[in-house]
């Protein structure tokens, strides 16, 4: 082995090793990163550490922290039959959700990359649902559900239809509370999902035309397979997100009728706002991060062995 | 290469740097003085140094600042420049009186609350126990006006002989009717029993085609019309023992006969609106629009009814139809002023001299007058047994105000503990709304297990363990 110079006149071998070691650490990179892992420390990982702390403590909001309860805020949520109720809905609520909402943007860019016409108008279009403000679309739907004088009676009413409750009826509210989803499903998603599926190349589609390949065909073997990881990063995020649904099943019924519409995140709301509860509101929210973090994990996991 | 390489990693570490101190100094900021920190324990005391004699300047937050829309706003402004002269070492930093209970109790946590705020009555219990409001015995007893609040406010907020705070206003409720609908019925009377009640609103939907006998509330607040009736059947939803613990009575008999009530109003009788969980302004707006003959309502409502078009003269009011115990008491509720628990002792002091101005019978005459000269319409009602509101009527029909004076005579407070146990109350009566096979004592049994377990059993426990949470 050589222990002379290197090939282009570099220093012995051994004063090499130390120049790669040290060069190994890129500290640019790092320090572009510092700020996000900085606020993601603050913002998210210390609220949640923070969150668990509280719900060990009947959590005194004038005088923190209070007495402490160890897990006993999630032994009383636990043996609640309130909080299974909340839990059976948010369940049964999210399922709706992925029926009715979650494979729209995936069908919306199917549709884009399939017209080149005024691509550019129906990609603004796919947009703008999902740019108005949550609470001002669930008082639209609220107003327009109205069994008395909402439009969607009154238009069902001509064709001989309806009256329907709607979020009036226990047996409707929920799929009542998920429906507008369907029509706010754009955004951010279709333009990743489109941008996937461009990606394609051109050549395997035409290969698999020449092969006999037919649309559904085309569209089954070559273009889910392909999109699959988007689909699945966009999957773990709209879980999270169905999962903590707050905002229009408060606007719409505050967990009415008769709690028909009560989900996991209004119990949060109300343990901490109403009742004062601090520690359970905040034992409900851990329980809730700890059942979110499982989902995800047994998704990427499945993805994996795939 | 390598000294360029190392000049723009040079610039690039300082690019970062720039960035991450920005983003600490931004963090590190305190927020504005929207929320306020009035209630701070360091306190925000300045010294005067020009005189050795001169009060010490107290900072206090108050959230008592009307909306930019507030017919309130000028003479609010008025009597804040007021205090001002009359307190120059007390300064007072006003914020948005309507944030909601939320951000309040986010307010609370984030160390942020307010020296002074109002919150009302049925927050009180949860409050006192919380320990979120101050005791002020020891300054509400030691004021010369303290002899002139009304019993019924006061005892709000007093809790084993300890007072917690300042009533603001009150209001008793009552039955609204139409009279142009009544009359076209040719009934001259608003009903005085529940019999009486269900009759006169079939003859009014009979005689007036198309409109609604009776808006019932049957929405997410629907225990505070709903309690009305338990108390005219002769009962309560709760009832609160000597020792401060809670006992529920949802399953009594006469909450039980007043859900069977509610439940014939929908599906006997048929005289309320087929939308019952409609929100209570809905219900505002069928009486004030004339399309339901009556709906339960507060005193300080009628001037709301005339500002959306209704004819002053077409507004009846009357004390609740009695029930079968032959009772029909209003109940009475507002809001009251507390203080900070968290204050220091200079801005408790301060805080209760502001209080009392803003309650002095000069400045709730102050605000009635200008009310009454711009049109804006008074609650016949005030805390303050030595101002006289026959002055300050406005377009009230003589028996409207008649009708508020003798509800207001026999007044009570809403059930004990309501706050914490709404839920629970609300889901019975929705059921029973909604379903015709609901049974009114299945359903109230088995909000009253749940409550027990989830609200009250914890609520006594820290009761009876001397533990304000």
């Amino acid at each position: 082995m050589s222990t002379g110079t290197g090939r282009h006149g570099a220093a012995p071998r051994g004063g090499n090793l130390q120049i790669r070691k040290r060069s190994r650490i890129r500290w640019t990179p790092i320090l572009f990163l510092l700020p996000s892992v900085i606020v993601f420390i603050v913002f998210k990982y210390y609220l949640i550490y923070s969150a668990f702390h509280i719900s060990l403590f009947n959590y005194n909001i004038v005088h923190p922290p209070g007495r402490f309860v160890g897990l006993g805020n999630y032994l009383v949520f636990l043996k609640s039959s309130t909080f299974w109720v909340a839990m059976k809905n948010t369940m049964i609520m999210f399922l709706l959700s992925v029926a009715v909402t979650f494979w729209v943007p995936i069908v919306q860019a199917l549709f884009l990359s399939q017209i080149r016409r005024a691509n550019a108008f129906f990609r603004v279009m796919y947009q703008i649902p999902a740019v108005l403000p949550v609470v001002a679309g669930a008082l639209l739907w609220k107003w327009m559900y109205n069994p008395d004088r909402g439009l969607f009676n009154y238009l069902l009413g001509k064709v001989g239809l309806g009256p329907y409750g709607w979020l009036n009826d226990p047996a409707m509210t929920k799929f009542a509370i998920v429906l507008p989803g369907f029509f706010a499903s754009g955004g951010i998603g279709v333009l990743l999902y489109y941008a996937a599926i461009r990606s394609i190349p051109a050549e395997l589609f035409e290969s698999a035309k020449i092969d006999g390949c037919g649309p559904w065909k085309r569209l089954f073997f070559i273009v889910m397979p392909h999109i699959r990881f988007v689909i699945l990063i966009q999957f773990v995020s709209f879980m999270s997100g169905a999962l903590l649904a707050f905002d229009n099943i408060y606007i719409m019924t505050q967990g009415g009728p008769a709690d028909a519409s009560l989900v996991v995140s209004l119990l949060i709301q109300r343990s901490a706002f109403e009742q004062a509860n601090f520690g359970m509101s905040a034992a409900l929210s851990f329980f809730m991060f700890v059942v979110i973090a499982i989902l995800t994990t047994i998704q990427f996991k499945l993805e994996k062995e795939q | 290469m390598k000294p360029q390489q190392g000049k723009r990693r040079g610039w690039i570490a300082l690019m970062i740097l720039a960035l991450v101190a920005s983003l600490a100094a931004g963090c590190g900021s305190k927020a504005d003085n929207g929320g306020g920190s009035g209630g701070n324990a360091a306190g925000n005391e300045k010294k005067t140094e020009q005189n050795g004699e001169q009060p010490k300047t107290v900072e206090i937050t108050v959230w008592d600042k009307p909306a930019p829309d507030s017919p309130l706003r000028a003479v609010k402004e008025e009597i804040f420049a007021a205090f001002d002269a009359a307190y120059p070492h007390i300064k007072v930093i006003h914020a948005d009186e309507t944030q909601t209970r939320e951000k309040f109790m986010a307010a609370v946590a984030g160390g942020e609350q307010p020296t002074v705020f109002r919150p009302s009555y049925p927050d009180a219990p949860t409050y006192i126990q919380s320990g979120i409001v101050a005791d002020i015995t020891d300054l509400f007893d030691d004021h010369p006006e303290k002899g002139n609040f009304n019993e019924g406010a006061l005892s709000v907020v007093t809790k084993d002989g300890r007072i917690y705070g300042v009533p603001n206003d009150m209001y008793a409720t009552g039955l609204y009717y139409n009279k142009k609908l009544f009359a076209n019925a040719g009934i001259a009377e608003p009903p005085k029993t529940w019999d009486e009640f269900v009759e006169t609103a079939k003859k009014v939907m009979a005689a007036n085609p198309g409109t609604i006998g009776f808006d019932i509330l049957g929405m997410d607040w629907a225990d505070w019309h709903f309690e009305y009736y338990v108390w005219q059947a002769g009962g309560d939803l709760t009832e609160r023992q000597p020792d401060g613990t809670v006992k529920l009575m949802f399953a009594s008999e006469p909450a039980v006969t007043a859900l069977q009530f509610y439940k014939d109003l929908k599906w006997t009788h048929k005289i309320v609106q087929s939308n019952v969980l409609q929100s209570y302004d809905e219900n505002s707006k069928d009486f004030y629009t004339g399309k339901t003959a009556m709906i339960l309502g507060a005193s300080d409502q009628f001037y709301g009814f005339v500002a959306n078009g209704m004819n002053p003269e077409d507004i009846g009011f009357a004390p609740y139809p009695v029930g079968p115990a032959g009772v029909g008491p209003a109940q009475t509720g507002g809001s009251f002023w507390a203080i900070s628990p968290t204050a220091t002792p200079e801005q408790r002091e301060a805080a209760f001299e502001y209080i009392m101005f803003m309650m002095s019978k000069d400045v709730v005459e102050q605000t009635l007058q200008f009310q009454v000269d711009n049109g804006l319409g008074v609650n016949p009602l005030t805390v303050r047994t030595d101002v006289d509101m026959t002055k300050y009527a406005g377009s009230m029909p003589a028996d409207v105000i008649d009708a508020i004076n003798k509800a207001s005579e026999n007044v009570q407070l809403e059930y004990f503990l309501k706050g914490q146990l709404t839920p629970y109350v609300v889901k019975a009566i929705q059921k029973v709304l909604l379903d015709e096979n609901a049974d009114p004592r299945a359903e109230l049994e088995a909000a009253q297990e749940l409550a027990q377990k989830e609200v009250a059993d914890r609520y006594n426990q820290e009761v009876l363990s001397g533990n304000t949470q």
